[in-house]
């Protein structure tokens, strides 16, 4: 039934964005996030209905800015293809210090987690650590 | 503390650890990217953490306003991402026929924009979930429904206002926080409404705008608004003094975009 629904998220989102056709990597990455995502929804998160795409590379890291906001529990979700075999997420605060989050790690799936007492602007770091080039998706999932 | 102990359960591991980074690199920093449907937040997110940090009587913020009649493609769409930010409120106060209103109107002013079936579909379905009662299905649907407006803007080669999308969803959202938390001030809800980034990232996607929209009284209006509260939305703890500011120069600027403001 979760994976229904997964494929079927999946599958609409590639139809309706009308980007070049996508990859089975593309679509292997997006189900897996979905699925680790998925594990936090059980647990009361909502997933929010957008994605982060690319590529990474190992020793390149890739940065994206997001704005939290006091009192929510936040968890990044990162999935890359199996090429990738072991990938993190971290956070950081507005002025680039490490922020107290929390890891998850399993191969090319990982996550960071976060409480932020402060509301305003983070950024997320996505990073290859061991493996080949590899396109990766990114979400997030809020409560 | 995150309750990561039952996420490890669900996911049949135990598998995280507490981390430790390096601080990046002003390199770093300038190399973060921006996504907007994940840089920018929703207004059921802010929601969540104005119900955490104050449980707000949200009944007494519904509003469903048929704003009046007008031909400029910039209100109608200004105008369409506050009615998004009014379906989180009634979706929050768990108000059926308010949700159903606002998702009339929301379909009222798609068409007026041309927008495709898709669109009204989705529409179609905040009604659904609003005789069912399905609240969570009705958040996911309202933020669906506001990536499908942005979507078919793109497809219609309009994207100029899908930044007019964003910023009606925010200046409605902070007008309902700010009015929430200068209602019953206390200095955790006060901490929501710091969001510097956010009032940046508007101005500068007002800025990129066409120069012919970017013009436009109503669009010049609205930024020179969001320039304006910038530094109050900057400050780490907000007084009671500074809210009560902010939320009247933000039921300002909305009226501005309803076109209900004394002059407007």
């Amino acid at each position: 039934m979760k994976i229904t629904l997964f494929a079927g998220l999946i599958f609409a989102t590639l139809a309706t964005a009308q980007e070049p056709a996508a990859t089975p990597d593309d679509v292997g990455t997006r189900s897996k996030v979905l699925e680790l995502a998925g594990a936090f929804s059980n647990d009361g998160y909502r997933i929010r209905d957008g994605f982060w795409t690319g590529d990474i590379e190992k020793g390149r890291p890739r940065f994206l800015e997001v704005n939290l906001f006091a009192g929510n529990e936040y968890w990044f979700c990162a999935a890359a293809a199996q090429s990738a075999r072991k990938i993190a997420v971290s956070l950081f605060s507005a002025d680039g210090k490490p922020a107290d989050f929390q890891t998850y790690h399993d191969g090319p799936v990982a996550a960071a987690g976060a409480e932020p007492e402060i509301s305003g602007k983070y950024f997320v770091k996505l990073e290859l650590l061991e493996g080949d080039k590899s396109p990766f998706c990114l979400l997030y999932t809020y409560k | 503390m995150l309750r990561i102990a039952t996420a490890a359960i669900l996911m049949g591991t135990t598998a995280f650890s507490l981390a430790s980074e390096k601080p990046m690199t002003k390199q770093e920093i300038a190399s973060a990217e921006k996504v907007e449907a994940i840089t920018i937040p929703t207004g059921g997110e802010f929601f969540a953490a104005m119900d955490k940090a104050s449980n707000p009587p949200w009944g007494q913020f519904v509003k469903v306003v048929s704003a009046p009649p007008s031909d400029s493609r910039e209100r109608i769409t200004l105008i369409l991402g506050t009615l998004v930010a009014d379906g989180y409120v009634a979706v929050e106060a768990q108000d059926g026929q308010s949700v159903k209103n606002v998702g009339k109107e929301i379909l009222a002013h798609a068409k007026k924009l041309n927008l495709s079936q898709s669109v009204m579909g989705r529409a179609g379905s905040i009604n659904d979930f609003a005789d069912a009662n399905d609240w969570n299905a009705l958040r996911e649907e309202l933020e669906a429904t506001q990536n499908e407006v942005k979507l078919d803007m793109n497809d219609q080669s309009d994207d100029r206002l899908i930044t007019l999308v964003s910023l009606g969803a925010w200046v409605r959202g902070a007008d309902i926080a700010s009015g929430v938390v200068a209602g019953a001030y206390t200095p955790e809800a006060a901490k929501v409404l710091r969001q510097p980034a956010i009032v940046e990232y508007l101005i500068e996607r007002v800025d990129a705008l066409p120069e012919n929209t970017r013009s436009d009284k109503l669009v010049a209006a609205v930024r020179t608004g969001l320039q304006e509260v910038l530094p109050l939305v900057s400050e780490e703890n907000l007084s009671a003094g500074q809210v009560a500011d902010l939320h009247a120069r933000m039921a300002a600027l909305y009226a501005i975009i309803l076109g209900t403001a004394s002059g407007s």
